[in-house]
């Protein structure tokens, strides 16, 4: 850094790629967590054929890593004659990536229900959609908030692989701005301490939910 | 099918040289990340206060960064101050970094899955501290993380692939390679994806094996 007028526009540079990458992330976590949701059908349907088609596409995306998945799905769209430019391409990715991901974590919600629970709804005769309602979604949520929000810090982190896919974000904004000064440890630096913050940010907010979606007296298990 | 199989003959060889390379990087990466989140744990457990200050903010900063930042700073990084690695090298130094990190927090709840009481027993029969880390402390801490470890080596493999950003000749490297060569671009990462998946099955079944075998009689 030569001068304060660089800084400055170092700071703004950064400041605005890591918006992106936080929308990035919100956005892919929105979609992804509606996929995990329907993905709960498959993952717990009476067919087994349905069940293990479920496990092979988990199994799939958590075996390969996001890069390949990214550059999969970047260099597979147009040849599926979609144009549709990396930031589309981006959330494709980070929406199946993190929804494997999710799914895993509330299926993990749903089997961490104590069998009672399931009998007392079932004795109580409750209608299906009362029970998901009122006695699987309320823990479900309580359970798997902590590996939720695990997962929360990971699409943040997961969102700078989008900028070898040419996703202009904080990783990308970062490297732009060392290729023409050359300040590596003091960009990457300012970079690291914005992902630092977002990620950081998260996870204290979550466990901040966390304490307030739990009751004092609430008897599940804890992870 | 003909088709492909020309193709296969044709770019076969550059296929198993990134296999190669990612399959190597990875297990020396791993290997020497294990050993830095042990020398972490140590850290922690005989550095007192400090020494658990200084781990866990290190943890904390390796956690919340993507591990491609860390791959940057050393590669762009070190050059400048006439640390002129192979990139190789450089990419293996982050990912053994970061991923210590994460080792070093399963290290930890592992130790402290063990028993208070052995090390009162250890203590009363007169093994030194040393004796006491080696036959008391190692032998479980290795036994209750080796589900984690598997799990955190396997991300480990994948994120290998993340150096092809840096230009290492791994396979996600040899596949955008081919991409640009060839033109057939979902076809070469079809591929690549499929031989990391059976990567990681051969990392998972190697754990597995490791864990039967070190199970309790």
């Amino acid at each position: 850094m030569t001068s304060w007028a660089m800084l400055e526009s170092t700071v703004t540079l950064l400041a605005r790629g890591a918006l992106v990458s936080l929308w990035l992330a919100l956005a892919s976590l929105a979609t992804g967590t509606g996929l995990a949701v329907l993905l709960m059908a498959p993952a717990f349907s009476r067919f087994g054929l349905a069940r293990r088609a479920y496990r092979l596409f988990v199994w799939i995306v958590r075996g390969t890593p996001v890069l390949v998945q990214a550059l999969l799905v970047f260099y597979a769209l147009p040849a599926l004659d979609l144009r549709s430019g990396p930031y589309v391409a981006g959330v494709i990715v980070l929406t199946l990536y993190l929804g494997a991901l999710i799914a895993e974590v509330i299926r993990g919600g749903v089997l961490a229900i104590p069998r009672q629970q399931w009998d007392s709804a079932r004795s109580l005769g409750l209608p299906p959609g009362a029970l998901l309602r009122r006695v699987v979604a309320p823990l479900v949520i309580r359970y798997s908030l902590p590996a939720y929000v695990n997962v929360c810090v990971m699409a943040v982190k997961a969102s700078s692989v989008l900028s070898i896919i040419s996703v202009w974000e904080l990783t990308f904004a970062a490297r732009e701005i060392i290729e023409r000064t050359l300040a590596v440890f003091s960009v990457l630096g300012l970079a690291a301490a914005f992902y630092f913050a977002m990620c950081f940010g998260i996870d204290r907010l979550g466990r901040h939910v966390e304490r307030r979606l739990t009751p004092g007296d609430f008897a599940g298990e804890r992870t | 099918m003909l088709k492909f199989q020309r193709w296969l003959e044709v770019y076969g060889a550059g296929y198993v040289d990134g296999l190669a390379w990612t399959a190597v990087v990875a297990l020396v990466s791993a290997a020497v990340a294990v050993g830095w989140g042990g020398a972490l744990l140590g850290v922690r457990l005989v550095g007192g206060r400090p020494g658990a200050r200084a781990v866990d903010a290190y943890v904390q900063l390796f956690r919340n960064v993507p591990v491609l930042v860390p791959i940057y700073i050393i590669y762009f990084g070190f050059p400048l101050v006439g640390l002129a690695w192979p990139a190789v090298v450089c990419g293996g130094l982050a990912l053994v970094l970061q991923n210590g990190a994460y080792i070093s927090e399963i290290f930890r709840g592992a130790h402290k899955a063990i028993d208070r009481v052995q090390f009162d027993s250890a203590k009363s029969i007169g093994l030194s501290a040393w004796h006491t880390f080696r036959k008391v402390t190692l032998p479980q801490v290795i036994v209750y993380s080796l589900p984690a470890l598997g799990n955190q080596v396997v991300l480990l493999l994948k994120d290998t692939s993340l150096l092809s950003a840096i230009a290492v000749g791994e396979l996600t490297m040899r596949a955008k390679l081919l991409t640009e060569q060839t033109g057939a671009a979902y076809e070469a990462f079809v591929v690549v994806a499929a031989l990391y998946l059976a990567l990681v099955a051969v990392f998972e079944v190697g754990f597995g094996l490791a864990g039967r075998a070190l199970r309790w009689p």
